[in-house]
């Protein structure tokens, strides 16, 4: 198949944007848009975020290097007039842009959405922000931790003598659920600019992407169940065994809700340690588990202390109970299943060399996908701005 | 005026379970299209399983009682129930003679389960040639690799791709994430993607497409930065509690009250800066050791402690405020009462409020996407177990009423149970308190 056939292809997208939209650019580039990353001249701020390439000359961000794949750069400094001219150019090029500004700050330099959709009335444009483009608090600031901890999920994650925690920690996971918004938005919005010509704003907010991954301990729950709900630890005050358990090299996670799987957990504690107790007919019930919390953790454990996650993973699910290993990168990076997929591919890096990566997210139909790696800086300065 | 909905004239087969599938649904019903939630009676979702828990003390209710469970409008709002089983040769026949006019398949069950139902792409593709299929099972669509046929349930795929062993604190055991499961998300919102990719291909090529989404791969993506770190670098990222790379100080404070919390981010020299003002310059704002970023993270653990006996004197809103006014990056940790009564999620209308059978009226979490020329909202709550089914099997299949009445009476299709009764859920009168801006029948905000 040939690359004009990929299913973004001749679609220009600008990237403007930080964390919060870096990832959801990238797919849009994998998937075949023309994604031009714009970056100061010291570099996009995810250039200087830590952890870095050890190895070779330059020090290559991590960040840059998962996140800036496919897109093209181009180093523009808005901090001179003939920077802002170029910018503005390259927008009335463009199909569609991806940005994380402040509310109002690209406006302050006359190239925000209202400025520059006169020009480009078809000018699809998703801003990502902490709190979204209206509200009082349009102009808070924020940041990963700040969009957990306004969606009600941080004060519900952590041990209970501890301050409450993020969920996922330095992965800056909001920030990632916010650019996967961001990109479904701006695909919806080149869908209804189909039919009416016209382009618009996409106001994706943190705070509500956050609240949108949340049913499950949300507010609805909470009011219609009346429950003040706080954070539990490791182990959700459902039923047990329901959360984290030790293995002998790290942890595993359980799931026992059905009385079916209970049984089959029951019988592999039974085998393995010898406890006759818990074949008692009466711990089916999984309000009664939670009753005797304390007599079902300790079994549980005494069986999962004995063995390896990785073990303990793929045993369990020879037997049909839902368990899963509780991964490192380095699990993920050595794991079985994700090898035999194929999963991880090789990609060339002019300063990372020949370096293995997690492959695409889904898996499309043959052509779709393709990803080069990150650009280096400027390294697409002088062919876009010729273009234009 | 607003433009026509991006979705107007696509139809959606949702096969679903739970939250990865019907979430992304959320998204296309919001923006036009007409979901249909395909439903069985003889083996309900578990979103309709986890009933309210003050129905369940009321056994009486019966099969009306899986129509309460909050999940149904959080994961249905705006859908159509199509009651069908599957299973049964005459509801498997009506489903696909629904997919002739179907533009979307998707779902989450496990792919031997959607072989043996006979729903697999091949099938419908032999229906429907250009019909877009995502599939979301856990592990992947492939029956040659060794995970294929393994359970995956939401909260146990977090720690599965790596986000449990990254929250919490380094000097205690992973803390994990019990309140949310990110990776079923992670997944709908990549399914989101997937299917306006394929619509538009298939409006440029008029082909369909096969999208199989391994819920495994796809949350993993996310962490590549440090999955890199290990592959380049042999590093294992440890927990670093609320401390990310790019901001110090980072984390998490005591304020005044029970179990109440600040959450602080300084990502530049000028917010430390502010944060000094505010705490009124104390000696530990003005110490050379925490002039900048690296002597802030270095120093870390006592630069906290510092900032902790200065939160601890105030109400964690207030120093928010105040912090944020000097333009320090702040929040609240809110609890759920909290997020409600904060003005900002007010002053947007984030929570709905929308027309239910069952209810009368009924709240769900609204879209984070605000499109402001085709901005999305469901009209409706929703659905009652199996509530379109008539209407869908009419005006989609074009059978008669008489072949429907076959099709319940035979068990291969379900209609709501009549006579048809109202519940209120235990909140309902405090509605028009906790969200402004009700219409006047009360059944509707903004």
């Amino acid at each position: 198949m040939s690359a004009g056939a990929r299913p973004l292809s001749g679609l220009r997208v600008i990237d403007l944007a930080g964390l919060p939209g870096a990832y959801g650019a990238m797919l849009l580039a994998g998937l075949g848009a023309d994604v031009i990353k714009v970056e100061p001249p010291a570099g996009d701020d995810l250039r200087h975020l830590a952890p870095f390439s050890r190895d070779g000359g330059a020090r290559e961000s991590l960040w840059f290097a998962a996140f800036g794949q496919g897109k093209r750069s181009v180093v523009i400094d808005c901090a001179v007039a003939a920077g802002r001219d170029q910018l503005r150019r390259l927008l009335a090029s463009a199909d569609a842009v991806i940005e994380s500004h402040p509310p109002g700050a690209l406006d302050a330099m006359d190239l925000g959405y209202a400025a520059t959709s006169l020009a480009n009335p078809a000018l699809l444009w998703a801003a990502v922000t902490p709190f979204g483009q209206s509200g009082p608090r349009r102009d808070w600031k924020g940041s990963n931790l700040i969009a957990w901890a306004s969606s009600g999920v941080l004060y519900q994650t952590g041990f209970p003598d501890r301050p409450p925690v993020t969920p996922g920690g330095p992965v800056q996971l909001a920030c990632h659920v916010a650019s996967l918004n961001a990109a479904a938005g701006l695909l919806l919005a080149l869908r209804a600019r189909r039919v009416s010509g016209r382009g618009q704003l996409i106001d994706v907010s943190m705070q509500e992407c956050c609240l949108a991954i949340n049913p499950e301990s949300g507010v609805p729950l909470s009011l219609d169940d009346g429950i003040h709900r706080r954070r539990s630890g490791n182990r959700r005050n459902a039923t047990r065994p329901f959360g984290l358990y030790p293995a002998a090299d790290g942890h595993v996670s359980l799931l026992i809700v059905q009385p079916a799987h209970w049984r089959l957990l029951a019988a592999w504690i039974h085998e393995t340690t010898g406890d006759e107790a818990i074949l008692e007919p009466a711990f089916e019930d999984l309000a009664f588990r939670f009753q005797a919390a304390d007599i079902v953790d300790a079994a549980t454990e005494a069986l999962t202390v004995k063995f390896r996650k990785l073990h303990l993973f793929h045993e369990a699910q020879r037997r049909g109970i839902p368990l899963t290993p509780v991964n490192t990168v380095a699990d993920i990076a050595a794991d079985p299943h994700l090898a035999a997929a194929g999963f991880f591919e090789t990609s060339e890096h002019p300063v990372l060399g020949t370096y293995m990566r997690p492959g695409p997210a889904f898996r499309t139909p043959p052509g779709w996908w393709s990803l080069g790696p990150a650009p280096l800086l400027g390294q697409h300065t002088g062919e876009v701005l010729a273009s234009l | 005026m607003p433009g026509p909905m991006p979705l107007e004239g696509v139809r959606v087969f949702e096969l679903g379970i739970a939250i990865a599938a019907p979430n992304a649904c959320k998204y296309f019903a919001n923006f036009g299209a007409e979901v249909l939630r395909i439903e069985s009676l003889n083996n309900p979702d578990v979103a309709r399983l986890f009933a309210s828990s003050w129905a369940r003390a009321r056994p009486e209710l019966g099969p009306v009682m899986l129509d309460t469970s909050p999940y149904v409008s959080e994961m249905g709002a705006g859908k159509l129930s199509v009651g069908l089983d599957l299973k049964h040769p005459g509801g498997l026949a009506a489903a696909r003679r629904l997919l002739r006019d179907c533009d979307v398949l998707i779902t989450n069950y496990s792919s031997p389960a959607v072989k043996t139902l006979g729903l697999d792409y091949e099938s419908v593709a032999a229906i429907r040639p250009d019909i877009v299929y995502v599939a979301l099972p856990g592990f992947g669509s492939n029956p040659a690799t060794p995970y294929y046929e393994f359970l995956a349930w939401g909260p146990n795929q977090a720690p599965l791709v790596g986000l449990d062993s990254l929250t919490g604190y380094a000097d205690q055991e992973p803390a994990g994430i019990a309140a949310i499961a990110p990776p079923d998300y992670c997944s709908s919102l990549h399914a989101v993607i997937a299917v306006l990719t394929a619509l538009e291909q298939r409006d440029r090529t008029g082909d369909g497409a096969y999208i199989d989404i391994s819920q495994f791969e796809a949350t993993i993506a996310l962490l590549s930065p440090y999955l890199l770190d290990n592959v380049l670098n042999g590093h294992v990222q440890p927990r670093t509690g609320n401390r990310t790379s790019g901001a110090a100080p980072e984390g998490v404070y005591p304020c005044r009250g029970d179990d109440r919390w600040l959450a602080i981010s300084c990502t530049t020299d000028d917010e430390w800066a502010a944060l000094g003002e505010v705490a009124g310059r104390p000696a530990w704002a003005v110490d050379a050791r925490f002039a900048d970023a690296a002597g802030r993270a270095t120093n870390a653990d006592e630069l906290d402690g510092h900032i902790g006996a200065w939160t601890a004197q105030y109400g964690a809103d207030e120093l928010a405020a105040w912090l944020q006014a000097a333009g320090v990056p702040a929040h609240a940790a809110s609890d759920n009462y909290g997020v409600l009564a904060d003005p900002q999620v007010r002053d947007r209308g984030y929570f709905k409020v929308r027309p239910s059978a069952r209810f009368g009226r009924d709240l769900f979490s609204g879209n984070p996407l605000h499109l402001s020329d085709t901005p999305g909202s469901p009209r409706r709550a929703g659905p009652q177990f199996g509530q379109d089914t008539r209407h869908i099997l009419r005006s989609v299949c074009g059978y008669s009423d008489g072949e429907i009445d076959a099709l319940v009476a035979g068990g291969a299709a379900f209609e709501p149970p009549l006579p048809a009764v109202t519940l209120t859920r235990p909140y309902d009168a405090m509605l028009p308190v906790l969200i402004p801006g009700l219409s006047g029948d009360g059944t509707a905000n903004e």
